[in-house]
């Protein structure tokens, strides 16, 4: 990740709004300065060796630092790890994530992790066990005066209804403490999140920085070779493979935990768990613990939380495509998908094969897996335009495409369906035999036509079809209905990539996501005109202002403007082409073209720095109100603010609140932006 | 040149020179151009006297029914002008105005610019002033306006209809580009294609079950698990309070249509459409449409999709489209003109960055903490937060 100015600033800005001043300070030197021993830390920040320490020490609790010591000198390096510094904007949503597929209990459990940062297991299990024991005891006494509070079952179930709806607890006794109930179930649901890959193993590699770690192999690979020199192109394509392989064992070693479980049987936990009910109800189960060692350390992982967060954003992406059923067909197919999938981008020297062969192969997941694995409350038959069958062209639709697209493939719509003329030849109805008939509703043959007629023919034959033989439709057809749409959007939503199988180019396709993100940007800033002269530039390279108004249907004033307007924000460039050898300006050709990387690059500084002002701005909030806030956090008023605080006060209380959260809601939707723009 | 000898020499030579011109005029169109060999081979010089040709020539020529053109090779050729053309030409008071006027007529349909007549005339300027007024005032020629160099000033044969590329085509209006039109037509297409390429829900189909959150039964989340697992029963998945709201909303919403349609309006539909339609008394080819549903494509209204070679367009974003009819919107907005013009489309997707007011600012660059503008003291961010109107109103209403 390319460490920019403004993006050092939110970094040290988010590190002091959530550790405080003394980590952010270091922080922030550490980012200036680059990497820096403790002693010249001490020097740039002016800190005791005893506050450096402590600050040292937090920050690599919560793995915000790396850290190198060099063979040659006797000090340690430390290193900003801007990365993890970044993703604490992004906890809430991890949260929310965790909590929308694993339930209330492992979210819980994260919240922890992620306060307490790196933990140990043993220690995690010791604070659950006080907290419920402590719970017990509160149970036990108000026991008889609670008719409803019989245990950890009934509770348990309603806990796994998403909070927001569930209705007020009505007895003092149930606390969310009791999301998790026993020790064993704490231990089965880090198992579980461990097998999800969203929990990590802290192993000794965990704190080198990417280029330390770089540097290390190469230095130990070249070794192997005679006179430490890599020679001639054979040898240094064989070096390039093996360099990434050692980095590839690195990067798996924090999958060792992972591994540990398989061996000792989380597929066996995986098959117990079919009947669902004997681990539903809570009831203490010493075969769930898979001997998980006390002593190890985990952590989070953010790479594998950003491929659920970029599934949620995707599904968001196909609902605003094709609407909400077909999104949620996406959705499951993504969380299928991602099962196999670590990281949103490859490594360009990690993830290097020097053969095509070796690289492995992308997952795909199967109709009949998609359906198991959908809601059986989602209703198939919403969503999709109803036809006859006649319309339809299966051979077109049900299309195989075994090859992954080309590079560039998405630049523009248009061209793609131009490029598509000249390199199919498989279009002969003939050649692709659809795998399932597609005449998915015989009943409708007569007459129903959702295209020819008007708005009122149209709508008279729509309600008499579906009245007809709707439910008739075998699921399984429908699901495919869907999954065929998705194959055959220009966005590149899903490949057909085998009969009944399915995959998902993320490269390509996150670059149309991409692209919607500029585009929506640059509308919002410059207006629809301004977008169409931009998708113009885009598809057509670059034009002089002539080529651009015959094209764009625009007067010459108004297109003018609107082009030195978006030169001013740094969306459209122009080149200048002298006509003759002596370059003279009014003779020259000016022409406009449109830069995607550097608009790009464009946007997210003005995302960053969105952040850091909307962070300055919270400050600055909170300076003014800061009277009432230190009221608040006096002991005897924590959590009785309604009773203790006078009215004026509580009404200042909840502004300067409801600010705070617009303020930060911001920041979380600029950072979905982000995400899409630089992560995934 | 010989001149003609006798009075029935005279008659022959006007005989046959009526006769020349009138099987010229048959042997192609005023844009042909005869050589001598061309004239000869009519046959209908006696001999094929050269001689008596030539003499017919001049005398055409001097009728202005014929006009003298120089051939690539040097050799001089001719073209035949009509009678009508030829009166005007001779009814020129001068010299120099038939100059002019020839000038003009040359040009054709594109017309010509007043320097390029006084350059190749070479007559001076006041006299090309008298001659251009003159001529105007006969309704001989008329000025016109070139799209490309809207500030030249340049003149055409008052008969003939300006070329397509001296008035754009048929976006253009008097030189202009016709905005009202073109948004016209477009909003047509759009519509058209919306209504052709989208099916349209009348959502009286069961009501819509949406997907909830956690149905899941207990630990069984986050592992491959069997369908059954899924708890299908809504009664006690919904949230009591959410449950029974929703009576099946007759709502109408556009659909995607299933993939491998095959009916998607192509360019040439659309085009049938709009002569259908005669919405417009100018003609509309197939390019100039094409060159609308572009610009309809730029703006991020509809996509082109390929099935089966056939290249179509379809409506982008379905499901967020206006279901209103656009014969209904029309309505509305005659009815309510300050509702202002009708957007095409969904409203864009909104940007993260452009919600706050930092992506809007017009002092975005200079805005820093300690400097001249910071975000402690952002006015935006204080009116976006909601906050500038209370001050002013406490200052407004404070009691003394």
């Amino acid at each position: 990740m390319l460490v920019t100015a403004p993006l050092a600033e939110f970094c040290t800005l988010m590190v002091d709004e959530i550790y405080g001043e003394l980590p952010s300070r270091i922080y922030a030197s550490l980012l200036m300065r680059g990497r820096s021993t403790i002693q010249q830390l001490a020097g740039d920040t002016g800190m005791n060796p005893r506050q450096l320490r402590h600050g040292l020490a937090l920050l690599l609790q919560h793995n915000l630092l790396y850290y190198h010591l060099d063979t040659s000198s006797p000090q340690y390096f430390y290193e900003a790890n801007v990365e993890n510094a970044y993703n604490l904007t992004r906890t809430g949503k991890i949260l929310e994530m965790v909590e929308e597929s694993y339930g209330a209990a492992a979210k819980d459990i994260m919240q922890t992790i992620i306060l307490t940062g790196q933990t140990r297991v043993g220690d995690l299990v010791d604070a659950y066990q006080k907290r419920i024991d402590r719970v017990n005891r509160v149970k036990e006494a108000l026991m008889t005066e609670d008719p409803f509070g019989n245990g950890t079952d009934s509770h348990e179930l309603n806990s796994d209804i998403s909070p927001e709806t569930k209705p007020e607890p009505t007895s003092p006794s149930k606390k969310p403490d009791l999301l998790i109930s026993s020790t064993a179930q704490l231990k089965s649901i880090i198992c579980r999140l461990v097998d999800a890959e969203l929990l990590n193993a802290v192993h000794k590699t965990t704190y080198e920085s990417p280029e330390d770690l770089l540097a290390t192999v190469e230095s130990d690979i070249t070794r192997t070779y005679p006179g430490g020199e890599v020679k001639g192109n054979k040898a240094k394509a064989e070096y390039k493979d093996k360099v990434a392989e050692a980095l590839r064992n690195h990067r798996n070693e924090s999958k060792s935990l992972k591994r540990k479980l398989e061996q000792n049987g989380l597929s066996a936990k995986r098959r117990k768990l079919y009947d669902g009910a004997a681990s539903a109800n809570g009831t203490p189960d010493g075969e769930m613990d898979l001997g998980i060692d006390l002593n190890q350390v985990i952590c989070l992982n953010y790479e594998k939380c950003l491929v659920e967060l970029r599934n949620r954003r995707l599904m968001q992406f196909s609902a605003d495509v094709f609407g909400t059923t077909t999104s949620w067909v996406y959705g499951s197919l993504l969380k299928l998908l991602s099962k196999e999938i670590s990281r949103c981008r490859d490594d360009p020297i990690i993830d290097h094969y020097e053969k095509d062969e070796e690289r492995p192969a992308p997952a795909v997941v199967t109709t009949a897996q998609i359906l198991d694995a959908l809601r059986t409350s989602l209703d198939l038959s919403s969503g999709l335009g109803k036809v006859d069958a006649g319309q339809i062209s299966a051979a077109a639709a049900e299309k195989i495409t075994e090859q992954a697209p080309r590079k560039k493939f998405f630049i523009d719509a248009q061209a793609e369906v131009d490029g598509d003329a000249s390199s199919d030849e498989d279009d002969d109805e003939e050649d692709v035999k659809p795998v399932v008939d597609l005449n998915y509703r015989p009943t409708a043959i007569n007459g129903v036509n959702g295209v020819n007629g008007t708005h009122v023919t149209n709508g008279v034959n729509g309600k008499v079809k579906i009245e007809g033989g709707e439910r008739r439709v075998d699921r399984r057809t429908q699901l495919r209905q869907h999954l065929l749409l998705l194959s055959e959007s220009t966005q590149g939503f899903l490949r057909h990539c085998g009969v009944d199988e399915w995959t998902v180019d993320f490269e390509p396709l996150m670059g149309a996501l991409r692209q919607v993100e500029l585009d929506s940007a640059i509308e919002n800033t410059a207006g629809r005109e301004g977008i169409r002269l931009v998708r113009m530039l885009r598809a057509k390279g670059k034009l002089d202002e002539k080529a651009i108004m015959s094209v764009a249907l625009m007067r010459k004033a108004d297109m003018s403007k609107k082009l030195a307007e978006m030169h001013k924000s740094g969306f459209v460039q122009t080149q200048e082409v002298p006509r003759e050898a002596k370059a003279d300006v009014k003779k020259s050709f000016f022409l406009w073209y449109f830069d995607p990387d550097m608009t790009l690059e464009r946007v997210l500084d003005v995302a960053y720095k969105t952040m850091i002002h909307s962070l300055q701005v919270l400050d600055m909030l909170r300076e003014k109100d800061h009277l009432i806030l230190s009221l608040v956090k006096r002991t005897d008023v924590k959590g009785q603010e309604d009773d203790k605080l006078r009215k004026t006060y509580m009404e200042k209380l909840s502004r300067f609140l409801k600010l705070e959260r617009t303020l930060l809601a911001q920041i979380q939707r600029v950072d979905d932006l982000v995400a899409v723009l630089r992560d995934y | 040149m010989v001149a003609p000898k006798s009075e029935a020499e005279l008659t022959k030579l006007g005989i046959l020179k009526d006769e020349l011109y009138e099987t010229i005029k048959e042997h192609g169109s005023e844009s042909r151009t005869f050589s001598q060999a061309d004239l000869k081979g009519l046959g209908v010089i006696p001999n094929n006297d050269t001689m008596m040709l030539l003499n017919i020539i001049q005398a055409l020529t001097n009728e202005k029914l014929l006009v003298g053109v120089q051939l690539p090779g040097g050799e001089i050729g001719w073209r035949w002008r009509s009678r009508e053309d030829a009166k005007k030409y001779t009814s020129l008071p001068d010299e120099a105005t038939m100059l002019v006027y020839s000038e003009i007529d040359q040009a054709g349909q594109d017309g010509v610019w007043i320097r390029h007549i006084k350059l190749r005339t070479n007559i001076q300027d006041a006299t090309l002033k008298a001659c251009i007024k003159f001529l105007e005032s006969k309704g001989f020629i008329s000025s016109m306006t070139n799209v490309e160099m809207p500030n030249r000033k340049m003149y055409i044969r008052a008969d003939l209809k300006p070329s397509e590329r001296a008035t754009g085509g048929p976006w253009f209006t008097d030189g202009e580009l016709d905005e009202a039109f073109i948004k016209a037509i477009e909003s047509i297409i759009f519509e058209y294609i919306k209504t052709h390429s989208a099916y349209m829900s009348r959502g009286t189909s069961l009501p819509q079950r949406q997907p909830k959150k956690g149905v899941v039964t207990g630990e069984t989340r986050g592992v491959k698990r069997v369908a059954t697992d899924i708890s299908n029963d809504d009664a006690t998945a919904m949230p009591p309070t959410a449950k029974g709201v929703p009576p099946p909303k007759k709502k109408e919403t556009y659909l995607p249509m299933p993939a491998g349609y095959k009916k998607y309006p192509t360019v040439n539909e659309i085009t049938e459409f709009i002569h259908m339609q005669k919405v417009s008394s100018a003609m509309l080819g197939v390019a100039d449409i094409q060159a609308l549903v572009d610009v309809l494509v730029f703006d991020g209204l509809i996509e082109p999709i390929k099935v089966n070679n056939r290249k179509g367009y379809r409506v982008v974003r379905p499901t967020k489209q206006d279901t209103m009819s656009y014969a209904k919107r029309q309505q509305e907005r005659e009815a309510h003109p300050e509702l202002g013009e009708t957007v095409l489309g969904p409203t864009s997707v909104s940007s993260a960055v452009t919600e706050a007011p930092c992506g809007r600012c017009p002092v975005f660059e200079l805005c820093q903490e300690g400097g001249p503008v910071a975000p402690s003291t952002c006015v935006y961010f204080q009116e976006w937060l909601g906050l500038t109107e209370k001050p002013i109103v406490a200052n407004g209403t404070a009691p003394p």
